[in-house]
């Protein structure tokens, strides 16, 4: 397999996992709503959206399968949580509708910015699924930004709502930044705009333009995580998470279903 | 608005018969919506039977801009979500059974030009 | 045109095999009972969304998982485009979604029997994949010939849909029916706990008023014991192929007639549960319901609100 020059296999691992479970974990959350959004409209477009995640990280598992990695249904069912590398926010139970919109709205700037950079790499069927995941991730960006809007501006309740949904997710976003190592691997890949400073810092001034033009108080930077989701340490809500998700695979581990 | 003496656009639709939907078919220009409908008539039927007629309108179409963002064109494999995504028939065969398609089941449901009960 | 010309005039394109648009005239009597079909229809679907919901966090493949929030999706989406039509035809009562939701959560509107009653395993998921909704395909197939033209151009796009949720039912069964034997332990369970169910899902054997009324405007054409007849017909053997039994000695073939005899279900229970929301399942699923609409309708005024800002700026 050509994977571009220099470059180690265990490097394009390191780079595609965190992408990969941040895909899946988002998505099941996300398919959580199902049956529950604010009108039935929305149920179907967020269901179409978090099927697109969930497509997305099949083909980014597949890709590590490729590196040697287990088949995607061995790495998705047959994981425990530490060896995860999602982002910690991401496995948090799901707040109401605001914070919903919220996390979803700074989840998808934040992939916009990683798809931008991954679509650099060097390595040709990640550049080819990369082309085709954006043009479904525009659309996220977009319904996400879309409903921020609304949900700023349109009653006191929903601006209280969203404010709420922001702050409680506020302090913890620092690991979404992170690779779970330092960031020199990523420079030796040509991937510099990947890097740790560079991503939130794009982040940070994007999302500082929303939140500035919505009229909602800049809640300063991003501070550091506590813990790092990136080199696998999580919450007891992953643990919950998987433990749900795993129910029916676990009765019999070598069945097909 | 309409320029002055400019009459106002309207963009046709038609349905070929009662289970079909309106497609569009063109635009014309008229003065009012009466005049409108009267004049998709002749304008794009001079030769085709229509169900029905409906005239709309240009500018209280909400159009989509020609970007990803707004579009769906499907990417990445949605295939779990197609009848085609499945082959259920070899599996039917190992139990000596056969497979059902809905084309089937519909047919059976027919009763319109079958000579059904009434 | 005076009441009775019209009516006759109406009748009379309705035999001669013409359809009915939203904004033609009709009788009252026609009018109501359309609501009272696809508000029903619709709802049914969004309530036939939870119990396969329970389970797409618990899907055992990837596949699977995909699939079945693909499935669940279009359950409301059929419901989605229903209840649209239902809002259509209640306009001049001056009612919209709103009002037809809360029907639902206040008991004004039923949904059928098999969504108020527990999926414990993931056979259940399923048999209702598979049972359930050919059930609903058998019922949605014969309604393609209604007298109502929006109600059978919708019909015909969910059938399509269908199409992908008897497969996916279909493969669902068959991977548990050449599995392990707890597996398929588990799939005759499931069968066991669905198929009475089934038999009161199509309706009593003769006809209530309201469904003799539906026959006689052609809103419907079948009868309940011609499509229960046509699900017996198609499910038993397929059932039998796959080593599965039939949880009712009665199920058997006139081999003089072809009628399938069955097992009466319990007419009561069903019909008590699906009057008064007291299965093992309505409340709680009910209250899912409840949660989205009720509990977010603070969003619903949001956007509104937000939407008459942005015009009023722009204009």
């Amino acid at each position: 397999m050509n994977t571009g020059q220099k470059s180690e296999g265990s490097d394009w691992v390191a780079l595609i996992k965190p992408v990969a479970d941040d895909e899946w974990i988002v998505a099941h959350r996300g398919s959580e709503w199902l049956g529950l959004a604010p009108d039935l409209e929305e149920d179907l477009a967020y269901s179409s959206i978090n099927q697109d995640e969930m497509g997305h990280a099949h083909f980014y598992y597949a890709l590590l399968a490729e590196l040697g990695d287990p088949e995607p249904e061995r790495t998705v069912y047959g994981r425990p949580p530490e060896q995860w590398r999602n982002a910690r926010i991401l496995e948090a139970p799901n707040g109401d509708w605001a914070q919903t919109v919220a996390l979803r709205y700074f989840y998808e700037v934040f992939d916009d910015l990683r798809l931008e950079g991954l679509s650099h790499s060097l390595w040709q069927p990640l550049q080819d699924g990369i082309r085709t995941i954006r043009r479904e991730e525009s659309y996220h960006l977009q319904h996400f930004s879309t409903w921020f809007d609304m949900l700023a501006v349109g009653t006191p309740e929903s601006r209280r709502r969203l404010v709420n949904g922001i702050d409680a997710l506020w302090m913890n976003l620092g690991d979404l930044f992170s690779w779970g190592q330092p960031d020199t691997w990523l420079a030796a890949m040509g991937l510099d705009n990947l890097s740790q400073p560079v991503i939130k810092a794009a982040w940070e001034r994007r999302v500082g333009d929303k939140l500035e033009a919505a009229g909602i108080p800049w809640p300063g930077p991003v501070p550091e995580p506590l813990a790092d989701g990136r080199r696998g340490q999580h919450t007891q809500d992953l643990q919950a998470l998987l433990n749900v998700m795993t129910e029916v695979q676990r009765t019999d581990l070598t069945a097909q279903w | 608005m309409p320029d002055a003496g400019e009459y106002r656009v309207y963009e046709v639709f038609f349905q070929k018969d009662a289970t079909d939907f309106h497609t569009n078919v063109g635009s014309l220009r008229a003065a009012n919506p009466e005049m409108a409908l009267q004049m998709a008539r002749e304008t794009f039927f001079r030769r085709d039977d229509a169900y029905d007629i409906w005239v709309v309108p240009q500018d209280s179409i909400f159009a989509s801009p020609h970007d990803a963002a707004h579009l769906p064109v499907r990417g990445m494999d949605k295939r779990y979500r197609l009848p085609s995504g499945y082959d259920n028939a070899p599996h039917w065969k190992r139990f000596k059974a056969q497979a059902m398609t809905i084309e089937e089941v519909a047919d059976d449901m027919k009763t319109r030009g079958k000579g059904g009960p009434s | 045109m005076g009441e009775d010309e019209r009516m006759t005039d109406f009748m009379a394109r309705i035999a001669s095999g013409q359809r009915v648009e939203a904004n033609d005239w009709m009788p009252g009597e026609y009018r109501d009972l359309l609501i009272k079909q696809i508000h029903m229809h619709g709802v049914s679907e969004i309530m036939g969304a939870y119990p396969e919901k329970e389970w797409v966090p618990k899907a055992p493949t990837i596949r699977r998982k995909l699939a079945l929030n693909a499935k669940v999706q279009d359950e409301i989406g059929h419901g989605q485009m229903l209840l649209r039509l239902a809002e259509d035809l209640s306009r001049p009562y001056g009612r919209g979604r709103e009002a037809l939701m809360d029907d639902l959560l206040d008991g004004r509107v039923k949904f059928h029997n098999v969504f108020h009653l527990s999926a414990p395993t993931w056979a259940d998921a399923g048999v209702i994949g598979f049972l359930v909704d050919g059930g609903a395909i058998i019922t949605q197939a014969a309604l393609l010939d209604s007298s109502y033209a929006p109600y059978a151009r919708m019909l015909k796009r969910i059938v399509a849909e269908e199409s992908f949720h008897m497969q996916y039912g279909e493969s669902v069964v068959l991977a548990l029916a050449e599995g392990r034997q707890a597996q398929r332990d588990m799939l005759q369970g499931a069968i066991n706990r669905w198929w009475s169910p089934m038999m009161f899902f199509f309706g009593p054997r003769g006809m209530g008023k309201s469904a003799e009324r539906m026959m006689h405007y052609k809103i419907r054409t079948k009868t309940n014991e011609e499509l229960r007849q046509k699900f017996i017909n198609r499910y038993v053997p397929r059932l039998q192929a796959l080593g599965m039994s039939i949880p009712d000695p009665a199920v058997k073939q006139d081999p003089a007639t072809g009628v399938w005899g069955f097992t009466e279900p319990d007419w009561a229970l069903h019909t008590d549960m699906v009057r008064n929301n007291c299965g093992p399942e309505s409340q709680s699923r009910l209250n899912l319901r409840k949660q989205a609409h009720t509990g977010q309708q603070w969003v619903r005024e949001a956007v509104n609100e937000a939407s008459r800002l942005l015009e009023r700026e722009g204009a």
